[in-house]
């Protein structure tokens, strides 16, 4: 019944394999061409795309909802769809945006005057009373509110000025004003199910599918310059290596969070471009202070002087970021400071205090040798090379690493059986310093992985609350740096930079060290 | 049959309790504080005052005896809790994910269920021509290449350099055709080959040689002859590999951005949403058990002998 007649040879197999190699490079080879016909229909819609352009963003996060005072007020502020009292420039430095102006009127009370002829995406006009609900709102919503906020009282002081009283001074209220968290929107919308929330940002929400995408339309009532693009979609594209192709694709336009190592491919291709732009965050080690070896200082101070900096920014970082001299990049004003040179060298140190290196030529102290464990993990791979790269330095001066990888640091550091850990953290989120420094140093907070406790450095941070103004917050900033540099709690590392792909054509859209606006009004692609 | 048909019930229920136990033992197991992994999720630190309210808030301040209590008394009365992240109940969020996954899985089944059918009669009709050895060559590359990287193949070749189709997302019949391929292409190949060997050791028995005796046709024998019992053990591999699909392609909807139950739940492992961790895997648990029963059930039609056992 089966055929066992002579078949035709392997050639035809071979050939049938050949020929879709040779279509597969074909096609390789006219990618532009494709790419070009392929993206949008050009040729039929050319006319209308100059009053109709529409931007799509490859967005590696996935919103749940598009409620701005739940945990997804980022992505709704980087829609351009959200606004706040106040905005961050590109120093850091907290402008004018809903609030025209403001003034401090005690440590604890603050006076906005807000701007006038806002309009909500429901057409309602904003108003003290409207903002008063929606700040009061957001401190009920989100955690993260509350606590920057720190909020006695609102009170309306007249149709647009609203006063703010805090709980105790709170001088980076204005700057905390520009978290994602306290978006205004006008409350009543949110009692409508089948609608989405009003707010005055240049786009309002078109649409929001579920784990796909977020679509903004233009606001024709906005109060400011309107937005160039008619349409802008986030589409969320958590997986890297997909968000990448579908850059070069042409599906998307913009891709953010690009790694690095694809930095370098989207580089070579002349249809695309790199857009980067410092970060608020850092890479950095965490000693832990109860760890029989860096409890003493001068084991920490050996271990921060021999971290190869330089090479981790050009090697590992390919140039994406800076060397890291303190929790908050150089960009800030108050993260101008500079690492303490150690005194002597790292030999002479470690043999004052006890060590001696054995035949192996590892050091030893009363027959112990200088190993220690480091935590890593994989959620950001960047730092589990450092720590490879800072291993091997450490093993050529004679103390032993071992790497432990972890699937999840947080929950690994609030136990004891590690020395130190690679960590990362967006250590500026509103431009100040307050929040991360109360959380990260104070020694009742659950979030000082470190163990770290300082009385002359908490002394401080209360004054830092006290301080009247920008002035005198950077000094008092900087005196808590230099105990911070002094003690190393912390090693830091780089200040990765934040990494864009974009189409040639797109424009206005600028990385931000704050990671807060991606869609603005001024956001366009070419025609 | 009904006898039979009860009896897998109850095997469901009671493997469905199993999965269930399992799974509520495992997360609290697994490394982890949804609580600090739900207000760090922007990286930004959380106070203890926060982490407090929401650990009381989601339940987790409850001895851990309490805790499995009520998830077990809610498993099985439908209250399958809320979502950490959404705050949305769980089973409405799995089930408004269902449609996505079942689209892909119904494309993927017809995918591999035309390579199965289409090279394994092929290969067998022609066995050792060009037709056998290029089936050989995809059985060998459909099992040996994972589905990550063929997707991405796929992806590079179609959408980056031939721009013909889609290479994310779900819209339009043409995002479903690369994750369709992806997902039944490797599983088809292989199971041509099992087709084939069925065929060809079918085609030497007596009753063949009595049909043909008989001088019933060519076609007639391949299809109503050795085709229909060589169908037999492919029915049990489409069986397990459609529960596969629906449950398990959770590395194709993550290539392929597809928003379906497999991308929500690698999505829920990242931000250690319990709720819908242990939600995905009794819901998979449910499927999978399921289809096989539904594949005992068929197989038990077809092949009478097997009511006996």
């Amino acid at each position: 019944m089966i055929s066992n007649r002579k078949k035709p040879s392997w050639f035809v197999g071979t050939g049938v394999l050949l020929l879709l190699a040779v279509m597969a490079l074909a096609g390789c080879s006219t990618t532009n061409k494709t790419v070009e016909s392929s993206g949008k229909g050009e040729n039929a819609s050319t006319q209308q795309a100059k009053t109709d352009k529409k931007l799509v963003m490859a967005y590696t996060w996935k919103p749940s909802g598009v409620d701005p005072h739940g945990d997804n007020s980022w992505d709704v502020m980087r829609s351009g769809a959200g606004e706040t009292l106040i905005r961050l420039n590109e120093k850091l430095e907290p402008v004018a945006w809903l609030a025209k102006e403001w003034k401090q009127d005690s440590p604890t009370v603050w006076t906005f005057s807000l701007r006038d002829k806002v309009t909500f995406h429901d057409g309602k006009s904003m108003d003290a009373e409207k903002v008063k609900a929606s700040l009061l709102r957001s401190i009920e919503k989100s955690h993260l509110a509350k606590d920057l906020l720190d909020v006695k009282s609102i009170d309306v002081a007249g149709p647009l000025a609203l006063k703010i009283t805090t709980n105790q001074p709170n001088a980076a209220l204005v700057s905390n004003l520009a978290d994602p968290s306290t978006i205004v929107l006008d409350v009543a919308s949110m009692k409508d199910e089948q609608s989405y929330p009003a707010m005055t940002g240049a786009f309002k929400i078109k649409a929001f599918n579920k784990d796909q995408s977020l679509v903004v339309e233009r606001y024709d009532g906005y109060w400011g310059e309107k937005a160039r693009l008619a349409e802008a979609t986030m589409k969320f594209i958590t997986d890297g290596n997909s968000s990448l192709l579908a850059l070069q694709s042409g599906e998307v336009d913009v891709a953010t969070d690009i790694p690095v190592d694809n930095a370098e491919v989207l580089k070579k291709n002349d249809k695309l471009q790199v857009l980067s732009a410092p970060s608020l965050r850092t890479h950095m080690i965490v000693y832990n202070m109860e760890s029989p070896v860096f409890k003493d200082a001068v084991n920490r101070k050996v271990v921060d002087s021999l971290i190869p900096r330089a090479s981790i920014v050009s090697a590992i970082m390919r140039g994406y970021g800076t060397e890291a001299s303190s929790p908050f990049p150089s960009i800030l004003p108050f993260g101008k400071v500079e690492r303490k040179a150690l005194d002597g060298t790292a030999e002479q140190l470690l043999t004052k205090d006890g060590w001696q290196k054995d035949a192996q030529g590892t050091w030893t102290k009363q027959g112990k040798p200088f190993e220690v464990t480091l935590l890593t993990f994989p959620q950001r791979p960047e730092l589990s090379v450092m720590a490879e790269v800072i291993q091997s330095q450490l093993l050529k001066e004679g103390i032993q690493v071992k790497i432990r990888k972890v699937e999840n640091i947080d929950d690994a550091l609030t136990k004891n059986d590690w020395d130190f850990a690679m960590y990362s953290m967006l250590t500026a989120h509103t431009g100040e310093p307050q929040y991360f420094m109360d959380m990260f140093y104070s020694s009742k907070s659950e979030a000082n992985v470190s163990r770290y406790s300082s009385k002359p450095l908490e002394n401080l941070l209360g004054s830092l609350k006290l301080a009247k103004d920008t002035a005198q917050r950077n000094a008092v900033t900087l005196q808590a740096l230099d105990i911070i540099n002094t003690d190393l709690p912390q090693s830091f590392i780089v200040h990765p930079d934040n990494v864009f792909g974009a189409k040639k054509g797109v424009k206005g859209f600028t990385p931000h060290p704050i990671e807060y606006y991606y869609i603005t009004a001024q956001s366009d692609i070419a025609e | 049959m009904i006898r039979f048909i009860l009896e897998r019930v109850a095997q469901l229920i009671i493997i469905v309790f199993v999965v269930s136990t399992l799974t509520f033992v495992l997360m609290r197991l697994a490394p982890g504080d949804p609580a600090t992994i739900l207000l760090t999720a922007h990286n930004v630190p959380a106070s203890e005052e926060a982490l407090t309210a929401l650990r009381k808030e989601l339940g987790l301040s409850e001895p851990l005896h309490i805790q499995y209590v009520n998830w077990l008394r809610d498993v099985f009365t439908g209250h399958w809790g809320t979502s950490y992240v959404s705050k949305e109940s769980v089973l409405t969020e799995l089930w408004n994910r269902l449609p996505a996954t079942v689209e892909l899985a119904s494309a993927g089944f017809v995918v591999m269920t035309v390579l199965t059918l289409g090279m394994g009669l092929a290969a067998s009709v022609k066995s050792s021509g060009w037709l056998d050895r290029l089936g050989r060559l995809f059985a060998l590359l459909g099992s040996s290449i994972p589905s990550f990287w063929l997707g991405f193949l796929l992806i590079y070749l179609f959408s980056v350099c031939l721009g013909w189709l889609p290479s994310m997302g779900r819209e339009d019949w043409t995002h479903l055709v690369l994750p369709a391929l992806t997902l039944g292409a490797g599983l088809g190949a292989v199971q041509a080959r099992v087709l084939r060997a069925q065929m060809l050791e079918l085609g030497d028995r007596n009753f063949v040689k009595a049909a043909k005796a008989r001088g019933f046709s060519r076609t007639h024998i391949l299809f109503f002859e050795i085709f229909k019992h060589a169908i037999l053990p492919i029915i049990t591999l489409l069986g397990t590999n459609l529960s596969f699909m629906l449950a398990g392609n959770v590395i194709v909807e993550t290539i392929f951005s597809w928003p379906g139950l497999g991308k929500y739940f690698i999505d829920a492992i990242t931000q250690r949403d319990y709720p819908v961790i242990q939600g995905y895997v009794i819901f998979a648990a449910f499927l999978i058990v399921g289809v096989q029963c539904l594949v005992d059930v068929v197989q038990a039609a077809v092949d009478p002998r097997l009511r006996l056992h």
